[in-house]
């Protein structure tokens, strides 16, 4: 395959030689021109003076007729980028020469093709390194060049220039302005701009999608509709379609076709990849980055994007907005449905029961059931706060995508199984009434409730409801706001149930007295919530490997049988708190085979810098 | 609900399968789409009459300066008389509309020229080069015997041209080498360099 980089990042430095070989080179900061009939071209510098030792700038100076162009080191369908050919003369005086690459254009081409580049003018800067005696410097450049409209026109030219040395080094007054602008338009890598983040993922397909998507994500910049853009270097693997630019509050989401090129090869599971994006802005300032960054592939379908526009145009913040509404009462009402989840359910009659038996009356049922209610919408924020965080630090987030991390599903398996435990009354867990006894202890204090309500939320998290994953999507993709909005709609939902109790706390005391039917009632409800562990295991069955689960289910059953002789064990507290211990050790082991296990690859990280935080998808 | 993962996986089998054809076009592993175009010798070609052969396809246009240059050169020209074994077909998508365009004439007033020694046929239409996904002049494609393409991509490494040609790396060159030792081409697939074909 053509690799560009390594071709043609080459200059040709000659100075015995180069009489022989060279046209008369101009005195000063350019070469003649080279014209022909759609472009001129020649090389610059930009020094009246240059210096002796160390880095040396270089351009190439083109002018284009109208509609012509010259390409970007990825040309796009057709046509090929400059090429620059390098000779080791001179005694090595010039070294390590470099193209540099201003931000490109798009042109799309009759037949649905497309072409990176340049039209009117471009300067591209090289950048090599000198070393050399003497007071002035013959350069010579041989370049080979394409420039196209619809037709397509090759070039070779040799150009040369002397090239005054001196110390110190001094400017020319006209080129060194003309290269600045241009060295001003290559892009900056991603590391260097401080709260910026980048990072990108492949979507195998699924649910509306046609096929592989790739998407990209750039946080911390401003996109601005028909001026940012996205282009990518050449990739072994796969060719990328058209992107499709969403602009959002935090930054800009492109999604990017992917065609592999071997239809019986499976996409790599794991990819370095090159994209520029230009047209941010970034602090009040015009922005074109740089990035290569490893790009993971996985199973599932790029997520929701709320208003795609098929057209590739960004739909703006405003439009995003006024999705909002709808997507508070979805989120409610997904909260809502929620209370009906095993688990949830489970929580939600055990504290209807505690509610029934608190001997403090109306007051008290109010305090206690707006402590949970006050619990349920702190949890739901805490799970705002780890998604969010999650969603721009490249796990997946969005709801249901948190079963797709083995830890996470492993941990939520955990608690499943603790809940079961303590309906069962093997496991005593500060939640509701305890089981022991016909009736149930009274539970005290607000802080116990508060505390339940804590629990709901990530109980919750066990049940991808798909009707949320359309409003948690849109927060996640829109900004900190909406996803705080979205997520106090969803902890609303939840808690209604207790700010039912709230707002009648007489409703507790129609619920009938419990007695021996409620400890029955619980043990019922540990088979929901067993229930329950088994689909989070069924889950985490697609995440890790076969073995990896048997581990995980063991170490589960290893949890059970500690609870069970904790709970028969008429020993002192020590070995009460020993046994504990255990099972807790045997919780987190569950939690580490199942990272251990896992099928897929961990998160992508950054492949030129450990401590950049590549932004995936999510949401 | 509960059992999100079945209907998922259904789902993205169903997509997999549904996008398959349509995500095919080009691709190395592919069944290589039938065509049957009329040279500009006045016969008739068909993809599906050399079922059982290695066949090369090369998009041309003689107005595109890398067709010529090759053609010059006789790249594939100097390589098909070294694989009798293998079928060459040049196809030229330009469209009849298009300034490139060459009546049948010129067309082998030009071949006879460049010593271009295998049939071109005419796809006015550019319906092949779309399933194909052929995209320059030249643009490159090996159709093993089983009718499977088994190469995409650039004539040689070198598209300014600047390389003697015994430094470059001829893939075509490479790909039947390799087709003939019964093995896969490698690289199976590289980015074509070129003219855009003239739809």
């Amino acid at each position: 395959m053509y690799a560009p980089k390594t071709a043609f990042l080459t200059l040709l430095a000659l100075s015995a030689m180069g009489p022989l070989l060279a046209p008369a080179p101009a005195l000063g900061a350019a070469s003649e021109w080279s014209a022909n009939e759609q472009s001129r071209v020649r090389l610059i510098t930009p020094y009246g003076v240059a210096p002796r030792k160390g880095e040396l700038r270089l351009g190439l100076h083109f002018t284009l007729e109208k509609d012509w162009h010259v390409y970007w080191k990825n040309s796009g369908d057709a046509g090929f980028p400059p090429v620059l050919g390098l000779g080791d003369s001179l005694g090595g005086a010039l070294k390590e020469a470099e193209i540099l690459w201003p931000a490109p254009h798009r042109f799309e081409l009759p037949g649905d093709l497309v072409a990176f580049g340049y039209s009117d003018e471009v300067v591209y800067p090289v950048e090599a390194r000198i070393q050399a005696t003497g007071d002035s410097l013959r350069i010579v450049a041989e370049l080979d060049y394409l420039i196209c409209k619809v037709d397509c026109v090759p070039y070779r030219y040799t150009l040369a220039l002397e090239q005054p040395l001196g110390d110190p080094a001094v400017a020319d007054p006209e080129t060194a302005p003309l290269l600045d602008t241009w060295r001003a338009r290559v892009p900056r890598p991603a590391e260097e701009i401080a709260g910026l983040q980048t990072g990108g993922v492949i979507h195998q397909g699924g649910q509306g999608q046609d096929g592989p998507l790739l998407e990209v994500r750039v946080i911390g910049a401003e996109g601005k509709d028909g001026e940012t853009g996205i282009f990518f270097e050449p990739h072994e693997a796969f060719d990328l379609g058209k992107p499709q630019m969403r602009l959002t509050p935090g930054g800009v989401i492109f999604r990017v076709p992917v065609r592999p090129k071997q239809v019986d090869k499976e996409l790599p599971a794991r990819t370095p990849l090159a994209w520029t994006v230009t047209g941010l802005t970034h602090d009040g300032k015009g922005l074109n980055v740089a990035a290569r960054r490893e790009v993971e592939r996985r199973a599932e379908p790029a997520p929701l994007l709320q208003e795609r526009n098929p057209a590739g145009t960004a739909a703006t913040a405003p439009s995003a907005k006024r999705g909002l509404p709808r997507m508070l009462l979805l989120a409610l009402l997904g909260g809502l449905l929620l209370n009906a989840m095993p688990t949830v359910l489970a929580l939600l009659v055990g504290e209807a029961l505690a509610l029934r038996a608190d001997a403090g009356g109306r007051a008290a049922v109010r305090e206690k059931a707006a402590a949970v209610a006050t619990g349920v919408l702190g949890s739901c924020w805490g799970v705002a706060a780890i998604a969010l965080t999650a969603h721009r630090s490249g796990l997946p987030a969005g709801w249901g995508s948190q079963l797709q991390e083995p830890a996470f599903a492993a941990l939520l398996a955990v608690a499943t199984l603790a809940l079961t435990l303590n309906l069962w009354g093997l496991l005593e867990i500060p939640l509701g009434p305890a089981p022991s006894g016909e009736t149930p202890t009274p539970v005290s204090g607000t802080g116990r409730h508060l505390l339940a309500g804590l629990f709901v939320a990530p109980l919750a998290l066990a049940w991808p409801l798909p009707n949320l994953q359309a409003p948690v999507g849109f927060a996640l993709a829109s900004g900190g706001l909406e996803v705080c909005a979205i997520f106090a709609a969803l902890g609303l939902g939840l808690a209604l149930p207790y700010l039912l109790f709230v707002a009648a706390p007489g409703l507790a005391f129609a619920l009938p007295q419990p007695g021996r039917w409620a400890r029955m009632l619980r043990e019922g409800l540990g088979f929901l919530a067993g229930a329950s562990a088994l689909w989070l295991l069924y889950a985490l069955s697609h995440q890790v490997r076969p073995e990896g689960l048997a581990w995980v289910e063991l170490t589960l059953l290893a949890m059970a049988l500690f609870a069970w002789l904790r709970h028969r064990s008429r020993a002192r507290s020590v070995l009460k708190f020993g046994l504990a211990v255990v099972l807790a050790a045997f919780a987190v082991a569950a939690l580490w085979l199942a990272d251990e296990n896992r099928l897929s690859p961990r998160p992508a990280r950054d492949v030129t810098s450990a401590t950049q935080i590549p932004v995936n998808t999510g949401g | 609900m509960r059992n999100r993962f079945i209907p998922t996986t259904s789902l993205l089998l169903a997509a997999a399968l549904a996008a398959a054809p349509a995500f095919a076009a080009g691709e190395v592993g592919a069944t290589a789409p039938n065509f049957e175009l009329k040279g500009v010798d006045g016969k008739s070609y068909s993809l599906a009459g050399l079922k059982g052969k290695t066949v090369v396809l090369e998009w041309v246009n003689p107005n595109c300066p890398f067709s010529d240059r090759h053609a010059r050169e006789k790249t594939m020209a100097e390589l098909s008389k070294q694989h009798g074994e293998v079928v060459w077909l040049g196809i030229n998508s330009t469209s009849a509309s298009h300034a490139n365009y060459l009546k049948p004439e010129e067309h082998k007033a030009w071949a006879t020229k460049n010593g271009v020694n295998y049939p071109i046929v005419y796809d006015e239409t550019g319906q092949t080069a779309k399933a194909y996904n052929a995209k320059t002049t030249p643009h490159m494609f090996i159709v093993d015997a089983s009718g499977k393409i088994a190469y995409n991509g650039a004539i040689d490494d070198d598209p300014p041209g600047r390389k003697a040609k015994a430094e470059r790396t001829n893939y075509v060159k490479a790909g039947l080498t390799a087709e003939k030792a019964g093995k896969d081409p490698s690289p199976a697939s590289t980015q074509p360099y070129g003219c855009s074909i003239k739809f």
